[in-house]
């Protein structure tokens, strides 16, 4: 038996880096600001989605690519919502987006007619937090009927982050969750992030997401 | 699974068409990598259940920093040793 070794040296994460920097440069030659929206299954990405297209979708020129592990359900719940496209990626078994799938979505979309981009990930708060799609920032939905210790369980998924959305807020009197503890636990991880708390059901604290949204794109408009 | 399945790919790459029998991947992990390397290693004992490239066995190397990267191949040619 001819046994070799073959040296290789190649970051695991090398060829996924070039295409989303790709992407990024894609985005930026056409002034669009986008969001990957990461967080566990079920922690109210869409529902937020929904909200937010219903209000901003025209005046923000929003986009949307959605990736889930089988069926489109969620993007056929966001169209239901705009005219704007939202572009479904059926990753097939793969636990995350990656940046070829949303290289591949925005050659399918008017660019020239989209200022900002939301990538809704497959809800997973591992793997998503090693591939980089391109975007300008992670933002991690944290629902209150997980557990206070996600941060402290995904660090990196956190650290990677700029800001938490804290969603289902209007649960808190029926859950035993306690949201200082929460937030300590993300700023233990990461110091800088910064926090929204809001009900996309109740509608409480979108005021304040929808004027983030409108200040991200509102430089590039005036731009 | 996705990076174990990343590695993988970059097997596949390397080796080509030429498809001589994998025995070992030997993959880097730094501290800092953000993967867990026993998981790592579960994953890709998975993927190296399957083919093409049943019977690989994976090697981690730990290592300090935040480097994720796959360090070298061991290959069986099928051929009898000189």
């Amino acid at each position: 038996m001819a046994v070799r070794l073959i040296e290789v040296r190649e970051r695991v994460m090398a060829r996924n880096d070039e295409i989303a920097a790709q992407v990024r440069r894609l985005l930026a030659e056409h002034d669009i600001i986008a969001f990957n929206l990461v967080s566990s299954p079920g922690a109210g990405k869409t529902t937020l989605l929904e909200r937010t297209l219903a209000e901003l979708g025209e005046p923000l020129d929003i986009a949307v690519v959605t990736g889930d592990v089988q069926t489109q359900n969620d993007a056929d719940r966001l169209a239901a919502h705009t005219t704007r496209i939202v572009s479904a990626v059926v990753t097939g078994g793969a636990c995350h987006l990656d940046a070829l799938q949303v290289l591949t979505a925005l050659e399918a979309m008017d660019l020239a007619r989209t200022r900002l981009l939301f990538i809704e990930n497959v809800g997973n708060l591992v793997c998503p937090a090693n591939w980089d799609l391109g975007e300008q920032e992670k933002i991690v939905f944290f629902s209150v009927t997980e557990g206070e210790d996600k941060p402290l369980k995904y660090p990196k998924m956190f650290q990677n982050a700029k800001h938490v959305v804290m969603t289902k807020e209007d649960l808190l009197r029926h859950v035993p969750f306690d949201l200082d503890l929460a937030v300590r636990n993300a700023l233990q991880v990461n110091p800088t992030l910064e926090f929204f708390h809001l009900s996309a059901l109740t509608g409480k604290g979108l005021g304040e997401w929808f004027d983030f949204l409108r200040q991200s794109v509102r430089p590039l408009m005036a731009a | 699974m996705s990076v174990a399945m990343e590695i993988a790919r970059i097997a596949e790459v390397k080796l080509g068409d030429a498809s001589p029998r994998l025995t070992t991947v030997a993959v880097e992990v730094g501290d800092d990598a953000g993967v867990e390397p026993w998981s790592l290693e579960f994953c890709l004992e998975a993927v190296f259940a399957t083919p093409p490239f049943m019977g690989a066995k994976p090697q981690i190397l730990r290592c300090a920093g935040d480097v994720l990267q796959v360090a070298w191949l061991e290959v069986d040619d099928g051929c009898p040793a000189d």
